[in-house]
């Protein structure tokens, strides 16, 4: 680039930055957290299924990559297409040059018998959730805070049923899909169980999302009563539990749907990241006086455009939210593609240091 | 010092740094290069086809990674398979993934008789020569050093005019067609720097030699006797001969046995010493004993770098550092050949992170 | 024979039977349709794939979303297999023929079977390998089908990097297939870039861009 960067000292640390968001204080500038997994894996030579299925692996290439970019929030286990595999059905871990994330390869329920049997599984031999357990005692063993995988339910169940079934059962069995969408709740409650009594006393945030509830697919109204009583009940129980913070990824064209994620709680204060078909001023307007926000820069930027145009982008995220009143973290709108230039992601961290520092 | 990410302890900016090594002096830390082509590109979202023919892509793709790592730029669009475009022939891009660097697709001397009939190419549009000067020109508007892109190589130039086997199959029969080529090759080198001197002035020009196909794996040191020594001597002597700002010269590969035949060549002054970049063949040590009074340059092992762990590089760029550091006429961090394009980023700033551990002069 | 009021009740209902979801109402009109004698095609192109357009229309104004879509499909479906073994001879022919499938890596096909749909109602012969496709597929199935088209979908940031690669490979192999990329990171500049004939920015506008590209290549005298 050929502008000069103007050079700024960094006041906190990753780890004081987070805390000065969660006790709604500024901190020195707007923290980077770019939402980014199997790019680690790569970034430092590992296959990208390493980010899945090896907590060990994973947790290195997360730190290491974050260390190398300069960027906050160090390491999480998580992925889209949680539900399948922990209610009996097969996972696909990425492997060709393609793939970018684990992929439900055989559904557990794709009739509504089939969603009658569905037993809850037990959180400890559930699907990833062995790995994930794994991955958070080294993130214990290192005392960083743990970020509780909390299932959900609308997304889960699409990956149990096939999204298809699942809008097909809304429409004609919709005792069906409740049922479905009852039983992924209660696994969700039961996971937050899990790691309170497990984890005694010991600071976690709780990582929520939906992908598949997106208006893409969805309607507000569909939202309403299939997504909004059950998602709800989930952030209460996560609340109820002792957890103090949610961390919730509203991905995707949600903007019919904002008005009822406005309805739900998110701890005090919760991070709500956005894809950017949501304008950030427009997240700010909702939920900007009670929690941080994050996001939104356009993935596919990221991996396609140039170096000026991921700048530009992430430069404009900045000037609109920086001052949001609970403040303000810049992300991707979701996961940063695996293939994406690492020049690219250097760009949004000089942006952060450009454009991000508070005074 | 305009790094955005990690810890940066730098008290110099990257041409004071060079520039404080190449005039003798202790610059604040050990500079680095990582030698990043392909690798380059592939960093800033281009193909690495685009190095080598897109000047201003190959330009700002050095530029921004360097930026990225918080390296030292030597900026340089040339390659290793220089000689059979130039001198007629065809040569490949790198399109496929397994490709990393351009590739001659066919050899302008296949046969003797081809050899009676080769002529030097016209300097300034054979092969690779008008991208190369664009590049250039580029690095001259931004007040950046030239290296031009032309071979610095008399023996790697003959070897990629016709096919190597071949070539090595003259060095034993037919001696005068391999002396041939090689006058050949040395005059358009002559001829291509003449083109740079000329349209930049010496001043603004930093040498590139090299020895390469010479490598012990391929010749002997009798053979290095016979047909690099001369061609390499005069080379070194017209070019540093023109007053050109300084050299660098990568000695490529194995090439331990060649190294008191390398001692003869004209190496430069101790007042403008030729920086010798050796592969991980080449002890350190070793390299700094036998020339106290050049810049010694080197030599991690690029398939490290390309297939270690984080642990694994660290290691060896930390021996490469410590050994480096103690020779007389100065250290630049490098690997010992071209940084593979696929190389997993975090192991070059593992490099990176070595230099700031212990790569400081204090 | 239907009277002109009774074919246009016919033909009204099964378009309001594709919009309303209502699959029993679309099975009843189109047995009436061969009992009364009323022209298959004129049911299927102006009562069941009309009624098709304005879902696409509803689903763009965000008025319908995919549980609607899915049930008006389901309804057109059991139309067409009612009505398809009706058409006569030069209505049954294909308007063109066409491969589809999401790319290797990737399994979201929600959209890609709104595509292949909207293609099916309008007349193509569809090829549909599915989702995941590994990207030798595609260029044997066009190569073996002599489809005019071939149609890819990708919902993921890297799959997507897949789409070039495919149109290298089918172009090399036969230059003259069109092929169109669709999905949700797709962009008409995106497309572009890819070397791709054509983009659909959704499923209708899909069968618009094809029918486009068809008759390109038969102005052409390539098909």
């Amino acid at each position: 680039m050929a502008e000069q960067p103007q050079p700024r000292q960094e006041t906190m640390s990753p780890g004081e930055r987070m805390g000065a968001i969660l006790m709604r204080q500024r901190p020195d500038r707007v923290p980077f957290m770019p939402f980014i997994f199997g790019y680690c894996a790569r970034n430092v030579g590992y296959p990208i299924a390493r980010v899945y299925d090896d907590p060990e692996k994973s947790f290195w290439a997360q730190m290491w990559t974050a260390e190398m970019f300069g960027y906050d929030g160090g390491a999480m286990y998580a992925y889209a297409s949680m539900g399948g595999w922990e209610f009996g059905g097969e996972i696909k871990m990425p492997v060709s040059e393609w793939e970018q994330a684990p992929i439900v390869a055989k559904f557990p329920a794709e009739t509504p018998e089939a969603v009658d049997a569905l037993e809850i599984p037990d959180v400890e031999t559930a699907g990833c959730y062995p790995i994930a357990l794994e991955f958070n005692k080294i993130q214990q063993q290192f005392g960083m805070p743990i970020m509780v995988m909390a299932f959900g339910c609308f997304t889960p169940a699409g990956n149990i049923a096939e999204v298809d079934k699942l809008c097909r059962w809304m429409m004609k069995q919709p005792d069906v899909a409740h049922k479905l969408l009852r039983k992924c709740t209660d696994f969700s409650k039961k996971v937050v169980d899990y790691y309170v009594e497990h984890f005694p006393n010991y600071p976690m945030m709780a990582f929520t999302g939906e992908a598949s509830a997106a208006n893409q697919i969805i309607s507000p109204k569909q939202f309403e009563e299939f997504v909004l009583p059950y998602q709800k009940e989930i952030h209460d129980h996560i609340l109820a539990s002792g957890i103090r913070n949610i961390f919730c990824h509203i991905c995707g064209e949600q903007n019919l749907n904002l008005k009822y994620w406005a309805q739900m709680e998110y701890g005090d204060p919760g991070i709500l990241s956005f894809g950017h078909e949501v304008d950030l001023s427009t997240a700010i307007e909702y939920f900007g006086d009670k929690h941080a926000i994050a996001g939104n820069v356009e993935p596919q930027i990221i991996q396609n455009g140039t170096n000026q145009q991921v700048y530009e982008l992430c430069k404009a995220a900045i000037d609109k939210a920086k001052m949001a009143p609970s403040g303000y973290l810049l992300m991707a709108g979701c996961e940063v593609p695996v293939q994406a230039p690492p020049y690219n992601i250097y760009v949004m961290k000089k942006a952060v240091m450009e454009h991000g520092f508070y005074d | 010092m305009d790094r955005v990410g990690g810890i940066c302890k730098d008290k110099m900016a990257p041409h004071e740094r060079v520039g404080a090594l190449m005039m003798g002096q202790t610059p604040d830390r050990v500079p680095f290069n990582p030698f990043a082509m392909g690798f380059s590109s592939l960093n800033c979202g281009y193909t690495i086809e685009s190095f080598y023919n897109d000047p201003q892509k190959s330009l700002n793709a050095q530029l921004w990674t360097a930026e990225q790592y918080g390296y030292e730029p030597v900026l340089l669009l040339g390659y290793a398979a220089y000689g059979g475009w130039e001198f007629g022939g065809e040569i490949k891009m790198p399109t496929s993934e397994w490709e990393g660097a351009p590739s001659v697709a066919r050899h302008p001397v296949e046969t003797e008789e081809d050899v009676e009939k080769l002529e030097l190419p016209d300097v300034k549009t054979a092969g690779i020569i008008p991208i190369s000067m664009e590049f250039s020109k580029l690095c001259d508007e931004m007040g950046l050093p030239i290296l031009p892109g032309t071979s610095g190589d008399a023996i790697t130039v003959a070897s990629n005019i016709t096919d190597v086997s071949l070539f090595c199959r003259w060095l034993m029969k037919k001696p005068e067609l391999a002396h041939r080529l090689l006058r050949l090759a040395t005059d358009h080198i002559l001829e291509a720097y003449q083109y740079w001197v000329d349209t930049f002035g010496a001043q603004k020009i930093m040498a590139g030699l090299y020895v390469t196909v010479a490598a012990n794996q391929i010749l002997s040191p009798k053979q290095f006797e016979e047909f690099v020594l001369p061609y390499q001597y005069e080379l070194h002597e017209k070019i540093l001969g023109m007053g050109v700002q300084a050299g660098f010269m990568h000695i490529c590969g194995e090439q331990n046995l060649n190294l008191p035949l390398i001692q003869q060549l004209p190496l430069g002054s101790p007042q403008q010493p030729v920086i010798l970049s050796f592969g991980h063949e080449v002890d350190l040590e070793k390299a700094a004993e036998m020339f106290p009074d050049n810049i010694i340059a080197g030599n991690v092992e690029p398939q490290i770098i390309q297939n270690g762990t984080p642990e694994q590089v660290y290691e060896v760029t930390r021996i490469a550092i410590e050994k480096g550091k103690k020779a007389p006429g100065g250290f630049f961090l490098m690997p010992g050949c071209e940084l593979p394009p696929m190389a997993p980023g975090y192991n070059i700033h593992t490099m990176m992170k070595a230099v700031n551990d212990f790569g400081f002069y204090d | 024979m239907a009277t002109e009021a009774r074919k246009k009740e016919i033909l009204k209902g099964l378009y309001d039977g594709v919009v309303e979801f209502d699959e029993d109402k679309v099975v009843e009109l189109s047995n009436a349709v061969l009992a009364e004698d009323v022209d298959a095609y004129e049911a299927i192109m102006d009562g069941l794939a009309a009624g098709m357009e304005h879902v696409g229309d509803l689903y763009a104004n965000q008025e319908y979303f995919v549980p609607e879509v899915l049930m008006c499909s389901d309804a057109l479906y059991a139309g067409l297999d009612i009505l398809r073994p009706h058409l006569s001879g030069k209505e049954a022919d294909v308007r063109g023929q066409v491969v589809i499938g999401t790319v290797e890596g990737d399994v979201h096909d929600i959209g890609k079977n709104l595509v292949k749909m909207m293609f099916d109602v309008a007349g193509f012969e569809v090829h549909d390998l599915g989702r995941d496709v590994k990207l030798e597929k595609f260029v044997e199935e066009q190569m073996k089908t002599d489809s005019e088209i071939v149609a890819l979908s990708a919902l993921m940031t890297t799959s997507m990097l897949a789409m070039p690669k495919v149109i290298e490979m089918i172009k090399a192999r036969n230059p003259d297939a069109m092929i169109m990329v669709g999905g949700a990171p797709i962009s008409q500049e995106v497309a572009d870039n890819y070397g791709a004939d054509g983009y659909a920015q959704n499923a209708a506008n899909a069968v618009q861009e094809a029918i486009q590209m068809v008759s390109r290549l038969r102005e052409m005298g390539k098909a």
